[in-house]
């Protein structure tokens, strides 16, 4: 072969590329010769960003209105008068357009000069044009299977190109099986496809295929490619989310039973809000957490910094990122600093759909399995939710004998058990160390003011005559608290050195001080329980970390009862001398005269208070207080009792909250940034979406703004709506795409006008058409592709060993990329395709479904939040490694390094097209990789057991060309593997076939 | 011609490979280009089968620089030293006597809180400072080898950050962005330049023997470039240094089960190209088990630092328990960049709470227990890099994500700082012993020549020969640089 060749025959197609459009007589397409000159050469500086002197090149009727200097860039029919003309022609400085780089080309102004002449003709972007079904061409032709070969044919036809012939039905079995469930057929399937004497053998083969659940695991893989779906949070603190995979396994169903298409987008957007009865569409929205989140950012940095808010903008660009280019095949990213350089998309539209997600953050949520369940928590939730309002209104049924006869079994029960305990009213607060000390109205005591190293609390509280056993110190939350508390150490934590306790007495006023028996707390941190602080020695103390962010309490006993016979006062110290601000940041005080238990958190001081009232002397609203107390635990208890719920981790504002990253009540405000800047907030923003279709409004119609969930209906309905043409346009695209290679647009991700036109806008149209129109249903338009004669082209180029000849132009010099499909694309294995690939022909491949994501790394606790992962250590055999990879356990910062060197992206960001390189790594990864090689000892040691004897090797390279290669070998290559097979063994072997280039490529 | 096709690399004179990236929408060009990538500039051009016509020739003989991509060349090969967590300026390079002066006092700096902590009182620097060399610079008594060198190094003393957090800062210290996902400079250089060695990667990491850094491999992901640009990971301390390098033990796998099998496997390939040879990325993926093997033979080579002398190992500190694991990796460092890696980055830290450089808790104990672990190596690398001639066309750049603040976190601790950090450069196009730009009295804020990590990349690539403005390269709907929208070449510091 001559080696030069290859680049031979892509010069000459470039050439005849450019030479195209420059062929005088045909007519000027705007889309083709005219965007592309104003892109280059004029948006920089008249384009939808800037309007230098008043002018924007980007439509019609601005072009041809008059600039800031009164002259009309355009004058449609009259080249002559047109200033645009007049000054890419001029040549003096400050005349000449552009002003910097070389004047534009001759043949460039005079494809200006036509197409003024010829009237303008502006076209509105065809990706925002209306969409509606085109004619299907008629061409007559015998070729043709259905109506998609009828518009390639034309095309083809038109260029003087000619489709090839098909392909054999081995190749198209291998082709189909790896195109529609990602694994390669068996050696009996190909025998019996190959044998099958029925017609429509290939029709009833596309009809399994697409009925087999492994479809759904290849479709599935393709939608987390878009999504950027992976399992750990992807920044410095890549922590794993355990409960991302069942948005996986939803996007695995949904392929397999077809959803409509329509349907799929709007529970990934908002199926939480649409059908909360439907767990799935709950599931759906882990779409929206698809991508990294930013652990330091958003959650252990100090909340009222301005990285916590620059995170918080970035997350939600994000989301809107992730939902506008998978749906809509759109760059609004690019307007995050500026209007869209290129595309009608304005920066207030790009805010506006980020105030759509606006209460959105990733998170887990919980969700229940079985709908019943689900309702029925639903409606205890509502009955709890209610008992507020029948207490306010003293709901008379609240009164009822029943109620209050279970209510008193209730109470005779809990103050069995109950210490009672009653609040003290703390006066005369004393920092030593300088913090400011503040009552509140619930009784608890706030720190604030500047944070000393070490303090000494210093409090006092009158009490009635009366017995104490016992005293509760409460640690409470405060959002004026780093980490919302307890603690006021800037991760939430405090430290209890000592804590003491003197009763002064009520007649000479001398102090004595009281004795702890012992003391049990709800949490201890490791080696600082609170024992600690009733041990006498200042070096010791109690702690909560790392459960801050949350209501802690202690109960110390006391080792005799102290017993007043006169009111009086008692004195506590909190002593805090562990250093770095390790303080309490909010606390109260409470005794009790029984024996001293930890409390039922849920008992606020108003009820404490009713049930220290003797039954007889209570009123009829205190009495129904303690129904509603009654009731409420009876609900919760019943919850309790439910089956547990599921978790997912989704885009959600229910989620619990992880110190001080919690979940908003509300929307958020977001505001316009000028220039993307935090330090330079406009308005605030409402929600809003793109307005340059014509059939639908930008404003997205929200009754109440308060509602979150109606800001992403809102926007999930525009983008399903029938109306939307770039969201059937963009998946009719795709699903091209994942059946040739490429899309019919090239540029799956961006249907603006910096991305490529259509190859084959009315077939595109015809493809959108058709899916919306019949059921918005992706298998019938899978089994319409696949079963076009363009689809089951052979992908070989007849003249590909020829040299260029001097004749009639072939097929590989008018189209060397096979834009026009008149062969089959040939396709290299991605990365999951050819691992599942290996381990299916070796006979190892479990094809069980869904599930925890197995991990194919063994994973050790890491110094800090990441955890040490190694993929040279796992164990090759074990059953994690034998699942398919879609179920694999994703680990966004540390890729494994195997499907790393195949091109699967490390899911930092969206991928629409997967690379397909070849580099000397990936050979080392396929040739070297433990995982790999033993499949390749697997198949050997299966192909020997059925073969036990085999002098010459000859039939066990029979069988390995078979198994691996899906063909009968030839003489010759029986010859060499033979031989190889005899010195190196018959593992060897396969290892050298799985490595060929035909396993790697698909034909 | 379509806008999409538009030249990714813009030249005067548009070259063989910018010409293939141009048809780089079709499958065959891309393979054949992604190969290239690795191989352009490189003396192997037979592989790809096309006369080298007007191309200059970079390859190891060559000494020449060449004319560039965009401009002539000052530097060929780049060794980045990052140093993981944020160095404390004002206790290593930016002395600051003020400090000393208000030990102690609250000062009013506009704020309430660092990011992970309260403001604390101001803090001096509890090690001593000392001027240095002809230069004169100030360095403290934790780089004592390194205050040997600075005549050698040019100072941007007002580097600033415009984040306070590891993963964000480090991604825009690597990648031009605080989000993940975007390729990081070794990865642009090497889809800028290509390779000079084709035995050898282009771009080889050197991570922390202890572990990877903050945000592990997103730091030196290839983003969304071809693969062929990703940071190849390289642990000289580990058992295995570079993964897949050679097959698992086996009896079954030899010397010669290896070299008749690529044998094999070319066979089969040959023949699996008849009725196909118009397809390049089938030609390229049968070049590069050629090349898998080449490397085979030479990475052992490079790794193997016995054959360095004992006068080498003394002077780098490779037998100190301290310094060893830094050491080899210098040392590693060196000997790649001597046998063509085109850019090598080695680490200093993991990510986490300690071991690294981010001192929250004490400074006196915890930054010199790290500064010594790589201030003899450096140093030694530096003179080594010297005295054999590679300094006149290698580039070394010392930098970090952030600084840390002038106040106390804790009682003895410094918080995150992105308000000013130091950075040096030494080596081919640098004006050595140079300073630039200044930080306010306390070092709390750059204020005078104050440089954004956008201008050293745009300066590292302006010496390689790079427009920062021209590298671009196409995704998700934007033409992506290193240097995002922003970056000024830093006249300042060249020589």
């Amino acid at each position: 072969m001559s080696r030069s060749a290859p680049l031979a025959v892509l010069l000459v197609a470039i050439f005849a590329n450019w030479g195209r459009s420059e062929e005088p007589g045909g007519a000027i397409d705007f889309q083709r010769d005219i965007q592309p000159i104003l892109a280059a050469r004029c948006w920089s500086c008249h384009g939808a960003a800037d309007a230098e002197g008043g002018l924007r090149l980007t439509d019609r009727d601005q072009a041809t209105a008059g600039a800031e200097s009164g002259a009309a860039a355009i004058v449609p029919g009259d080249p002559d008068h047109s200033e645009l003309l007049r000054r890419v022609l001029a040549t003096e400085d400050g005349e000449r357009m552009p002003p910097e780089g070389p004047a534009l080309p001759i043949t460039e102004v005079e494809q200006l000069r036509r197409w003024i002449a010829e009237g303008a003709v502006w076209p509105a972007h065809w990706a925002y044009r209306r969409l509606s079904q085109p004619p299907t061409p008629d061409t007559g032709d015998d070729w043709s299977r259905n109506p998609i070969d009828r518009f390639v044919i034309a095309k083809l036809t038109e260029r003087g190109l000619a489709p090839s012939p098909p392909a054999d039905r081995a190749t198209l079995l291998r082709r189909l099986h790896f195109d529609l469930l990602g694994l390669p057929p068996t050696a009996g399937q190909i025998e019996a496809f190959v044998n099958d004497p029925s017609p429509l053998a290939y029709e009833r083969l596309v009809d399994e295929l697409l009925a087999n659940p492994s479809h759904g695991e290849r479709y599935a893989r393709h939608w987390m490619d878009l999504a950027h779906f992976a399992e750990t949070h992807g920044h410095d603190q890549d922590r794993p989310r355990d409960h991302a995979w069942p948005y996986r396994d939803y996007l695995i169903a949904a392929f397999n039973e077809d959803k409509p298409y329509g349907q799929f987008v709007r529970e990934q957007v908002a199926g939480d809000a649409l059908f909360p009865e439907s767990p799935q569409a709950v599931v759906a929205t882990g779409f929206l957490a698809a991508g990294p989140w930013d652990e330091s950012s958003l959650r252990d940095i100090r909340e009222d910094t301005l990285d916590r808010e620059v995170a918080r903008y970035l997350d939600r660009d994000d989301i809107v990122t992730t939902v506008m280019s998978t749906f809509v095949s759109s760059t609004v990213h690019c307007a995050r600093c500026h209007d869209h350089k290129f595309d009608p998309i304005s920066q207030a539209e790009y805010y506006g759909l980020q105030a759509v997600f606006a209460a959105i953050d990733k998170g887990n949520r919980s969700y229940d399995v079985d709908p019943r369940v689900g309702r029925r928590r639903d409606e205890l939730a509502a009955a709890l939710a209610e008992l507020p309002s029948r207490l306010a209104s003293q709901d008379p049924s609240l009164d009822d004998p029943e109620l209050a006869a279970r209510v008193a079994v209730w109470e005779a029960e809990w103050a069995a058990t109950d210490s009672l305990w009653q609040p003290l009213r703390l006066e005369d607060l004393v920092s030593t160390g300088g913090s400011t000390l503040t009552s509140l109205d619930d009784g608890s005591v706030l720190s604030g003011g500047m944070r000393p190293e070490q303090d000494l609390y210093t409090v006092m509280a009158p009490i009635a005559a009366g017995e104490i056993r016992g005293l509760r110190l409460e640690l409470l939350t405060d959002d004026s608290l780093p980490q919302r508390g307890p603690g006021r150490q800037d991760n939430g934590n405090l430290h209890l050195n000592e804590l003491r306790l003197f009763v002064i007495s009520a007649e000479g006023g001398e102090e004595r001080e009281i004795k702890f028996a012992r003391a049990v707390a709800d949490f201890d941190q490791s080696g600082w329980s609170v024992d600690r602080a009733i041990d006498g020695q200042d070096a010791t103390a109690w702690g909560i970390h790392p459960q801050v962010g949350q209501p802690h309490e202690a109960v110390f006993e006391l080792a005799e009862p102290l017993v007043v016979a006169d009111p009086t006062r008692l004195r506590i110290e909190l002593h805090q001398t562990h250093g770095g601000g390790h303080l309490i940041g909010r606390f109260r005080l409470s005794t009790t005269s029984r024996t001293p238990r930890l409390s039922d958190r849920s008992l606020e001081p108003e009820l404490a208070r009713i049930l220290g009232v003797a039954g007889e002397a209570r009123t009829p609203q205190e009495r129904r207080h303690l129904a509603v107390a009654y009731l409420t635990r009876n609900y919760q208890a019943q919850a309790a009792e439910l089956p547990p719920r599921s978790i997912v981790y989704c885009g959600s504002n229910r989620f619990v909250a992880d110190g001080s990253f919690r979940p908003t009540p509300q929307p958020r405000v977001v505001r316009l940034l000028h220039r993307g800047d935090i330090k330079q907030p406009r308005e605030e923003v409402q929600p809003l979406t793109l307005s340059c279709l014509e059939d639908l409004p930008a404003a997205l119609a929200v009754a109440d703004p308060a509602d979150e969930g109606a800001r992403r209906v809102a926007l999930a309905n525009w983008l399903a709506d029938h109306r939307n043409p770039l969201t059937w346009r963009s998946i009719a695209n795709r699903i091209w795409q994942y059946h040739f290679g490429r899309g019919l647009v090239d540029t799956p991700s961006d249907f603006g006008r910096m991305g490529t036109a259509p190859t084959h806008p009315e077939l595109l149209d015809w493809l959108a058409t058709r899916l919306r129109d019949r059921g918005e249903s992706l298998k019938d338009l899978h089994r319409l592709i696949v079963t076009s004669a363009t689809y089951r082209q052979s992908s070989s180029n007849p003249e590909s060993d020829g040299q260029e000849s001097d004749g009639p132009k072939s097929a590989a010099v008018i189209d060397g990329d096979n834009h026009y499909l008149w062969r089959m694309n040939r396709r290299r294995l991605d990365a999951e395709s050819f691992r599942d690939a290996v381990f299916a022909v070796a006979g190892t491949l479990d094809s069980s479904m869904g599930g925890p994501s197995v991990k194919q790394f063994v994973q050790t606790p890491g110094m800090h939040v990441t955890p040490n992962v190694d993929y040279h250590s796992a164990d090759v055999d074990g059953p994690a490694m034998r699942r398919r990879s879609v179920y694999r356990f994703l680990f966004r910062t540390i890729p494994d390094p195997f499907m790393d060197a195949l091109d699967c992206p490390d899911a930092s960001q969206w991928t629409p097209t997967r690379g397909e390189s070849v580099t000397p790594m990936q050979a080392l990864a396929t040739l070297n990789d433990k995982a790999i090689v033993r499949q390749c000892e697997q198949l050997a040691a299966r192909i020997e057991r059925d073969r036990p004897t085999d002098p010459d090797g000859h039939e066990h390279a029979h069988a390995a060309v078979r198994e691996i290669l899906g063909r009968e070998a030839s003489g010759a290559e029986i010859t060499s593997l033979a031989g190889y097979l005899l010195s190196h063994g018959l593992a060897n072997a396969c290892r050298v076939l799985f490595n060929s280039n035909e396993f790697m490529f698909v034909d | 011609m379509n806008v999409e096709r538009e030249p990714s690399i813009g030249s005067a004179t548009v070259s063989r490979r910018e010409l293939l990236w141009q048809a780089g929408g079709g499958l065959g060009g891309l393979a054949l280009a992604q190969l290239l990538a690795e191989e352009s500039r490189a003396q192997d051009t037979a592989a790809v089968g096309q006369p080298n016509a007007g191309q200059p020739e970079l390859g190891l003989g060559d000494k020449g620089l060449g004319d560039g991509l965009h401009h002539p060349p000052k530097v060929r090969r780049v060794l980045q030293l990052f140093m993981n967590g944020g160095v404390s300026q004002m206790d290593t390079f930016d002395h600051k006597p003020e400090l000393d002066c208000r030990h102690g006092e609250a000062i009013d700096f506009g704020i309430t809180a660092a990011v992970t902590s309260e403001v604390g009182k101001i803090m001096k620097s509890p090690f001593p400072f000392r001027q240095h060399g002809e230069s004169g610079r100030w360095v403290s008594d934790v780089f004592p080898h390194l205050a040997g060198c600075v005549d050698d190094l040019a100072f941007l003393m007002a580097m600033a950050s415009k984040t306070n957090v590891h993963g964000p800062a480090s991604y825009l210290q690597n990648t031009g962005f605080v989000s993940p996902g975007f390729p990081c400079m070794g990865a642009w250089i090497s889809y800028g330049l290509g390779r000079i060695a084709d035995d050898l990667p282009t771009f080889v990491v050197l991570p922390d023997h202890r572990g990877l850094p903050y945000n592990n491999g997103g730091n030196f992901s290839p983003g969304f470039l071809p693969a062929a640009h990703q940071g190849v990971i390289i642990k000289p301390n580990a058992p295995e240094p570079i993964g897949n390098l050679t097959p698992p033990a086996s009896e079954r796998i030899t010397a010669a089960s290896e070299a008749d099998g690529l044998r094999l496997l070319a066979e089969f390939n040959r023949r699996h190209l008849e009725g196909r040879a118009d397809d390049s990325r089938l030609g390229a993926r049968i070049a590069s088990f050629e090349l898998a093997a080449k490397m085979q033979a030479s990475a052992p080579e490079v790794l193997d630092l016995s054959r360095e002398t004992q006068a080498t190992r003394c002077e780098y500190g490779l037998d100190d328990e301290t310094t060893g694991p830094f050491a080899r990796n210098c040392l590693t460092a060196r000997r790649m960049l001597e046998r063509g890696v085109r850019f090598v980055q080695v680490w200093s830290g993991m990510g986490g709470p300690a071991k690294n450089w981010d001192n929250h808790s004490d400074i006196q104990t915890e930054l010199p227990f790290i500064a010594r672990s790589v201030d003899k190596p450096i140093a030694a690398l530096l003179r080594d890099l010297k005295q054999r001639g590679l300094l006149e066309d290698t580039l070394v750049v010392w930098t970090t994500e952030f600084g840390r603040m002038p106040f106390t976190q804790g009682a003895t601790g410094r918080d995150h700082n992105g308000g000013t950090f130091v950075t040096w450069l030494a080596g081919a196009g640098v004006k050595a012993g140079t300073t630039h730009g200044a930080s306010d009295e306390f070092s709390y804020q750059a204020v005078e020549g104050v440089t954004q990590v956008h201008d050293l990349h745009a300066t590292i690539l302006h010496l390689l020969g790079i427009d920062h403005e021209r590298l671009t390269f196409r995704h998700n709907g934007i033409d992506r640089r290193l240097t995002d929208v922003h970056g000024h070449v830093i006249r300042e510091i060249l020589g």
